[in-house]
């Protein structure tokens, strides 16, 4: 057996594990725990979704959705915040879309914990569409990207104690997975009083 | 639109192998104000559980811990029926892998959700897979009926909403369109949604109605490029393999399955596929390949079926293997103990028993095969019989029930071919042709009869002969029109019998089931006509 599928069988093995720890705690009404069990299991889900992307392997299961349902499922959630408020903007938001709802769920799940990490006092999370793209954008009042993550695509910035950068590097690949006639997705990083990060998918 | 469902009167059934993870799915499904809960441990008590109560909603873990995966279990849920459109089915998974294996559309579960979640996320899926389900309840009511035409309907309806269940609309519309045999329509129809985007569902569908419409060639290019696309998408080998299979090309066919596995090997459809195309190109190997795979993941599992037990135990035999094929049955009987229609592998067990020479117990285990009702019992199963009646020199019991499968599939070439397999060591290709030939006379001559009978006047003496023949013979379609003509015919004749004209139309839709566009149909709605006409009969028949 390889060490990727031993790899694969252990992290499937702890997210179990994980689930069921976050049972507990949700049954003793202990939401901050439940909410950093499921940080660490996203981690988890990254690193499986970033050996297949490397190894060819990750295939997009692309259905039409709905963007609203997607925010307002993720802004049920305070990402370890409680102190901070996420607010969401879908009123320009197309009825549908067509993107792979668990990849792009992962990569905004991962990108609100993030921008929880930064944030001074709010978030907010919007959907629009412009110029035949659904736009994604998450935005918080910290203190932005550095230069760095601004200007260099592939930079594996963040690698601090706070996280890998892993998400960011994920994010990038799988919204260049969402093609359709020559367009093709992206995601673009840039500061407006606090870090904007924006994931752009075609129509 | 987000308006709450009231959950007060919904049943959700939670499958799991693992106890805390029942316990936390059971408290999270509770704080939605959801009481009626149903839990199993295993698919043995799921199962269970969906014989007596109708469930909205079923949370069912990947992993369930035995040889049977939810994937599986899903699959044999939903074409047994035990489970129909309207419920929701939620695979719990603890990886993004799993639903990147796109199986046959029709079962897809309609969600998944990722270990682990929270009782909120669990509560917006089932909102929104109830709100979605509401909207297509109508067109879900319509495919129970098969009633392809007002599904089209209805989808249209929903498309010319373009709300959020468009694309939904769109991929039933055009499954309804091949099922109503508007295969140009369905062509056009996927063609325009391609255009749109090429997603692998229009693709996949617009290979079915190539392949519908007989454009063989355009059919197999289609799928060539949608499977190097998508490597994932199951059901697109699945047609391929089909296509060739049709064709006659069995090794090639085998060969899109094998690639098929090789995507999922835990297929049990695909492995039983696989065999049914190796057993008739008599490659016995390659059987046991397959369904020592397909046990090995049914065993001791409600999946399980009689049938694999015999392809197995006939390949054993048919490779000189006696005592495998004995173990073999051996193994089935343990598995079915109190089981009651073991037929199939009595027939196997004679035939096995026979080559060990101890003729007393194959004797035995003929008579097994042979005892109570033949009502029922598949093609598969009659073959079985007759070959064991062959192997223990029952050559007249052997050609009564092979006539009877021959007659009752008049148009078949398959069981054309596997009588000439069976006659193989007894008598060959002269005593197959021969029997062939006179399953094919004696319906000739019953035919002739009942005609003869109804132009003397004895149109009452011609029903019941061919209603009896149509009931022995269901599908036989053209005993099966006659008897439905014959019927009217003596009605018109005679006198008005409104449970003749029943009868006569229950004939009518069993043939139309087979072929809507059969001639006789046609012959059939003039005679109701007259019938109408010559009564004066206002409201239509």
């Amino acid at each position: 057996m390889s060490f990727a599928n031993i790899a694969a069988l252990t992290i499937h093995d702890v997210k179990n594990k994980l689930a069921s720890i976050a049972g507990v705690a949700e049954s003793r009404g202990d939401q901050d725990t439940v909410q950093a069990i499921i940080e660490v299991a996203d981690t988890l889900t990254r690193l499986l979704v970033f050996y297949r992307a490397e190894h060819d392997t990750l295939y997009l299961n692309i259905n039409s959705h709905t963007p609203e349902d997607l925010i307002s499922e993720l802004t049920t959630n305070h990402y370890g915040r409680a102190d901070i408020s996420i607010a969401s903007n879908t009123n320009e938001a197309p009825l549908m879309w067509m993107y792979d709802e668990l990849l792009i769920r992962m990569i905004l799940e991962n990108a609100l914990q993030n921008a929880s990490r930064f944030a001074k006092n709010r978030i907010l999370i919007s959907a629009r569409e412009i110029e035949a793209y659904l736009e994604i954008t998450v935005q918080d009042d910290g203190p932005g990207f550095t230069l760095n993550q601004l200007v260099d695509n592939d930079y594996h910035a963040r690698v601090t104690q706070e996280g890998t950068g892993l998400g960011l590097v994920l994010a990038r690949h799988i919204a260049a997975l969402h093609t359709n006639n020559q367009s093709q997705g992206r995601i673009e990083l840039s500061n407006q009083n606090g870090a904007v990060f924006r994931l752009l998918l075609p129509a | 639109m987000n308006k709450p469902i009231s959950y007060q009167d919904k049943h959700v059934l939670i499958v799991d192998d693992m106890a805390d993870m029942r316990s936390s799915l059971r408290s999270q499904v509770g704080s939605l104000d959801i009481s009626n809960v149903g839990v199993a441990a295993n698919i043995r008590d799921a199962l269970e559980l969906l014989r007596h109560k109708r469930f909205d909603v079923i949370l069912c873990d990947y992993y369930l811990g035995g040889s049977t995966d939810g994937q599986q279990f899903l699959e044999y849920l939903r074409t047994t029926k035990i489970i129909n459109r309207a419920t929701v089915f939620i695979m719990i998974t603890a990886e993004t892998g799993y639903e990147s294996v796109i199986t046959a559309a029709e079962c897809l579960p309609d969600d998944y959700l990722l270990k682990p979640f929270t009782a909120e996320t669990l509560r917006t899926r089932i909102q929104r897979l109830m709100e979605k389900k509401l909207r297509l309840q109508v067109i879900d009511q319509l495919h129970e009926k098969s009633a392809w035409f007002d599904i089209i309907t209805a989808c249209d309806e929903i498309i010319a909403e373009r709300d959020r269940y468009l694309i939904d609309a769109m991929r039933i519309k055009g499954n309804a369109l091949i099922m109503a045999g508007k295969n140009d329509e369905a062509m056009q129809f996927y063609e325009h949604v391609i255009s749109m985007r090429a997603m692998p569902w229009a693709r996949l569908g617009l290979a079915k109605a190539m392949d519908a419409k007989g454009n063989i060639e355009m059919a197999k290019h289609v799928l060539n490029n949608l499977i190097s696309d998508s490597p994932q998408l199951l059901s697109a080998y699945d047609l391929l393999g089909k296509i060739h299979t049709d064709s006659g090309d069995t090794k090639a066919a085998i060969g899109i399955l094998d690639r098929a596995s090789n995507v999922a090997p835990n297929s049990l459809a695909r492995q039983r596929s696989i065999a049914v195309l190796a057993e008739q190109t008599g490659d016995f190997k390659r059987v046991e390949l397959a369904l020592t795979t397909v046990l090995k993941k049914t065993k001791n599992s409600p999946l399980r079926d009689q049938s694999d037990y015999a392809k197995l135990g006939n390949a054993y035999l048919e490779m000189n293997d006696t005592s495998k094929a004995i173990s073999t049955i051996e193994d089935a009987k343990s598995t079915f103990k109190g089981v009651e229609n073991l037929h199939i592998l009595s027939a196997i067990e004679a035939q096995a028993l026979y080559k060990t020479g101890d003729i007393k117990l194959a004797n035995e285990a003929l008579e097994r095969a042979l005892e109570g009702s033949t009502d029922g019992i598949t093609d598969e199963t009659a073959f079985a019989i007759a070959k064991a009646c062959l192997v223990n020199g029952r050559a007249e019991t052997a050609a009564d029930i092979v006539k009877h499968v021959l007659q009752n599939n008049p148009e078949s070439e398959e069981i054309k071919k596997t009588v000439c397999i069976i006659y193989k060591n007894h008598g060959g290709d002269v005593a197959a042709k021969e029997l062939i030939e006179n399953s094919t006379q004696e319906v000739v001559a019953l035919n002739n009869e009942a005609v003869l009978k109804a132009k003397s006047g004895a149109y009452g003496e011609a029903a019941t002969m061919l209603t009896e023949a149509a009931f022995r013979l269901p599908n036989n379609i053209q005993i099966v029109a006659n008897a439905s003509l014959s019927l009217l015919a003596d009605v018109l004749m005679n006198e008005m019998d409104s449970s003749k004209i029943r009868q006569a139309k229950l004939f009518a839709q069993s043939i139309a089931k087979a072929n809507k566009d059969h001639p006789k149909l046609s012959e059939i709605s003039r005679m109701i006509k007259k019938i109408q006409a010559k009564y004066q009969i206002e409201t239509p028949l």
